[in-house]
């Protein structure tokens, strides 16, 4: 069997050989997962999420495993724009994956800030845009609960830079299909969803929430339905290419979601319990495009039947 | 640190030591050359998404002609639970060895070493590498603490090794009554040149910060392991944190599980 064949993607104008990619805040910047596979095998590597300044993220306990699932509240630890480039940038920038830049901020200026530093750097393939971390005091899910906020923080990084714009979006908001619209109109290139679901959970012996910030984000195969059902109503409303992501453990969960209307899946949770799963995803989806004698572009949307076929 | 390694294990051995206490051999010749004291394998136990996280399980024992490995673990949820019914002749998805683990001794050191209920499991390894660097008898003294003597276990290797080792009970069934870290307590007071010694402990996290003040006081340096439920095991998730003295966080899974006690902040 042919598994050499072509399931290369253009989104935004990121070249990605394959349509699997890895969802922030699960890869660390690289390193880690290095050591279980070349990670230039993946269709882009996405960042950790970076603040304009250093964060050290919220007290223990970060992580609460749950029915199929796992709940965080890491809240953004991470080193900071300026570190970032000086330690992480030099080993990322030598991959020939691209890399996507995960971005988040307190304030509209925050993302403007960060957009226009990041910018600088030779061969980043785009800035994935966080409005929908729930972790955190301030900024990140605020700004994605409220079409107009969604909007004005899309249209500030926008002006801010050259890069295409990934708008990462929240699930924990009434209507996906306005949020979504919201931010394609502001200038998004594409749009990725779903960032974590609002979860909790409860110490039944001390009868407390188990989290310091009582909520945390649910993530992993729990989450995999919703996802689907929400990357397909995005699907139906916008035009820009979709990046799917919520609970993708298999090949046949990424085949779902391109069904559904993405163009590239993420791979989040699933790295946790198997460092090899995208690599496993990539060659199982090659396998499937290659027994359905199908290439991908032919496959993206197609449970839509008639009613959406380009974007 | 060395490369961490996906192993499909064979399991060898997988049976009950003590109430809901197992040991269990595996076959991973490429990990247990590996391995250092105070290491862990992060292990999968079950084949659905249900439990979805590996468990951390710290390596008890290692067989460099067998290329076998031992593990001790308490039966506390779902995945534990899973894990001991698990038959010899089946195989485990096992990633290792993983963290950094408790740095040996120098040659002219004396080393106490504190264990407190599972937290044995890595004493063991620790305390077998040590003696066999360390021909003389006095150089390693084992403490360990037991709720009740129903629940003591590692204490017949231990004596094999040639190790002298002191217990205690919560209870008093089972050599002195009350905690190791009394015992370590009276094991300072009756040596007066405590200039080499150097500390190790793992178990309950009230039990090491006790050692982290007792070693504190007397400047002896100690070295903890800590425990911590974690989601990736490798360093990536950012799931199992311990405040640092210093600023912000250390991952217990890459920074530790063993970590000078001056690093951090157990309160």
């Amino acid at each position: 069997m042919n598994i050499d064949m072509d399931i290369s993607v253009d989104i935004a104008g990121i070249v990605m050989k394959n349509p699997i990619m890895v969802a922030s805040g699960t890869f660390g910047f690289g390193r880690e997962y290095s050591d279980f596979y070349d990670i230039n095998k993946l269709g882009a590597l996405v960042t950790k999420g970076l603040t304009l300044l250093p964060k050290h993220g919220n007290p223990p306990p970060r992580t609460y495993e749950t029915p199929a699932g796992m709940l965080n509240s890491v809240g953004l630890e991470n080193p900071g724009v300026e570190k970032f480039i000086e330690k992480e940038w030099p080993h990322l920038s030598k991959l020939t994956t691209p890399i996507i830049a995960n971005i988040d901020g307190d304030t509209v200026e925050d993302y403007q800030k960060i957009a226009k530093w990041l910018s600088t750097l030779e061969n980043l393939a785009a800035l994935e845009v966080n409005i929908s971390c729930p972790n955190v005091e301030k900024g990140g899910l605020a700004f994605g609960q409220d079409p107009e906020s969604a909007f004005q923080v899309i249209k500030a990084v926008r002006e801010a830079t050259n890069l295409p714009i990934i708008a990462k979006l929240s699930p924990n908001v009434t209507h996906i299909q306005t949020i979504a619209k919201a931010t394609e109109s502001a200038g998004a290139d594409a749009i990725s969803l779903i960032n974590t679901l609002l979860g909790m959970a409860i110490d039944i012996h001390n009868h407390q929430p188990i989290f310091r910030r009582t909520f945390a984000g649910l993530s992993g195969p729990a989450v995999k339905p919703v996802a689907l059902r929400m990357v397909w109503e995005v699907y139906e409303a916008v035009s820009v290419p979709i990046i799917a992501m919520g609970g993708i453990t298999t090949w046949q969960d990424a085949a779902e979601f391109i069904l559904a209307g993405a163009s590239a899946v993420a791979v989040g949770t699933a790295n946790f319990i198997n460092p090899r799963a995208p690599i496993e995803i990539i060659e199982g989806l090659k396998t499937y495009l290659c027994l359905k004698e199908q290439n991908l572009q032919q496959l993206i949307g197609s449970a839509h039947g008639g009613r959406h076929l380009t974007y | 640190m060395s490369t961490p390694i996906v192993s499909l294990a064979e399991i060898i051995q997988n049976s009950e030591i003590a109430p809901d206490i197992y040991r269990m051999e595996l076959q991973a010749p490429e990990i247990t050359q590996k391995a250092n004291p105070g290491q862990f394998l992060h292990i999968r136990c079950s084949d659905t998404v249900s439990p979805l996280l590996r468990r951390p399980i710290s390596i008890a024992q290692i067989n460099e002609k067998t290329g076998n490995m031992g593990i001790i673990y308490r039966v506390v949820g779902e995945g534990t639970q899973l894990l001991c019914q698990k038959s010899p002749g089946s195989r485990v998805d096992i990633i290792g060895p993983l963290g950094r683990g408790f740095p040996l001794p120098d040659k002219d050191k004396t080393s106490v070493i504190i264990g407190g209920g599972i937290g044995v499991a890595p004493i063991l390894y620790l305390a077998e590498k040590i003696a066999q660097q360390h021909k003389n008898d006095n150089s390693i003294t084992v403490l360990l603490g037991f709720v009740t003597k129903q629940e003591a276990f590692g204490i017949e290797f231990l004596e094999s090794l040639g190790v002298k080792t002191i217990v205690a009970t919560d209870d008093g069934t089972l050599g002195y009554k009350g905690f190791p870290t009394d015992l370590l307590d009276k094991y300072l007071k009756m040596h007066q040149d405590i200039s080499r010694h150097v500390i190790y402990a793992c178990g309950p996290k009230h039990m090491l910060s006790r050692v982290k003040t007792i070693a504190g006081g007397k400047n002896i340096p100690a070295y903890l392991s800590l425990e911590e439920r974690m989601a990736c095991g490798i360093g990536a998730c950012l799931g199992c944190s311990v405040k640092s003295t210093q600023e912000g966080y250390k991952k217990v899974c890459k920074d530790g599980p063993v970590f000078e006690a001056g690093e951090i902040d157990l309160d």
